[in-house]
């Protein structure tokens, strides 16, 4: 584990949300660089509400993210050719990792059909894998310090 | 920091609070935010120091959606949990959250049961797995009912060997902020150890 990259910055923010019949319904979470973990998830579906959940984290936890987001090798992505963000939802990802600060937009990815059809299937590859772990990581700090199911 | 640790920490928030505040203008703004004015990004760019290689559509795009954010992960109205006491680990609503990493990706739930049930019984155990492998991830979160059985594990723990590699085992939670000032370059939390036996000479 280096020490380098132990001292060095990091942020990260994953949107993913639309505005339709039931107003605009997302989930967002933020990493900052103090340790804060901060969630949001606002469904108006069937009158559910906004939940909004923060915590601070170790930097044990905050060095496993980067560690997520280093394997993922991400920070080598560009967007350029990725669905634009539509009707149907966007997706946002900025991280901000080193001396490297990326903010990627694009459309909801329904599935691996997507991306293989998307005009840069590799790189869209690695970002939806990519979102699924963190929210799986997320998730799971979430439900076990609040108790809550998050989705 | 001194001082008592409650005033400590609710004068913590006040300043960042009204930093966040100052993009939303007046008080009355709750209803529909106010027009954005970040384009793009990151309300941590006033601690960011260094000039970044940027790259992304979100730098570029004048997307209401990301200046929305303002709206959508700032304000002060976040649930949390109260910290009691100084910074140091937290405790989360039914009980204490270690986080296991350097897991070995064909680890299975038994091992770390063996494992860690040596300390206490384990209420929660998450072992998520690679969405693209379908092998553990590399990391676990466990949740002990008391802090002493979740320490005892962190400290037998840490830096033991599982499945040929080896683990890091630390609180997945803290009370406060992580100080810049007080950050060491390895932010492992101090190994508690016996005093060493007196010299022989």
């Amino acid at each position: 584990m280096g020490s380098e990259e132990e001292s060095a910055e990091f942020y990260l923010r994953y949107y993913v949300g639309h505005k339709g019949k039931f107003g605009h319904e997302f989930l967002e979470f933020e990493f900052r660089p103090d340790g804060k973990l901060r969630y949001a998830n606002n469904s108006n579906y069937k009158n559910d509400t906004i939940i909004r959940k923060e915590v601070y984290l170790t930097p044990a936890v905050l060095r496993e993210c980067r560690r997520i987001i280093s394997d993922s090798e991400i920070m080598k992505e560009d967007d350029n050719n990725w669905p634009e963000p539509d009707r149907v939802g966007r997706q946002e990802l900025e991280i901000v990792m080193g001396n490297e600060h990326i903010s990627f937009t694009t459309s909801k990815i329904g599935s691996l059909v997507d991306v293989q059809s998307s005009a840069d299937p590799e790189g869209l590859r690695i970002f939806y894998y990519l979102v699924q772990d963190l929210k799986c990581f997320v998730f799971s700090l979430i439900s076990l310090h609040f108790k809550i199911k998050p989705i | 920091m001194q001082g008592t640790a409650a005033d400590g920490e609710a004068l913590d928030f006040e300043p960042e609070d009204d930093d966040l505040m100052d993009e939303e203008g007046a008080p009355d703004a709750e209803a529909s935010p106010p027009h954005p004015k970040l384009k793009s990004a990151i309300t941590a760019s006033s601690t960011l120091s260094v000039p970044k290689k940027t790259k992304g559509r979100g730098f570029r795009q004048d997307s209401d959606s990301a200046a929305n954010r303002n709206s959508r992960l700032t304000g002060s109205d976040f649930d949390t949990l109260t910290a009691e006491g100084g910074p140091g680990p937290q405790r989360s609503i039914e009980g204490w959250i270690i986080l296991v990493t350097g897991v070995h990706e064909e680890a299975q739930d038994d091992d770390l049961q063996n494992a860690f049930g040596e300390y206490g019984e384990i209420k929660n155990l998450h072992l998520n797995l690679d969405r693209r492998t379908g092998f553990v991830k590399g990391y676990a979160l466990i949740e002990y009912e008391r802090s002493e059985e979740a320490r005892n594990a962190i400290e037998n723990l840490n830096g033991s060997e599982l499945l040929t590699q080896t683990i890091y085992v630390d609180w997945a939670f803290s009370s406060g902020p992580i100080n810049e000032s007080v950050k060491r370059k390895n932010a492992r939390p101090p190994q508690r150890r016996s005093r060493s036996p007196r010299r022989r000479y």
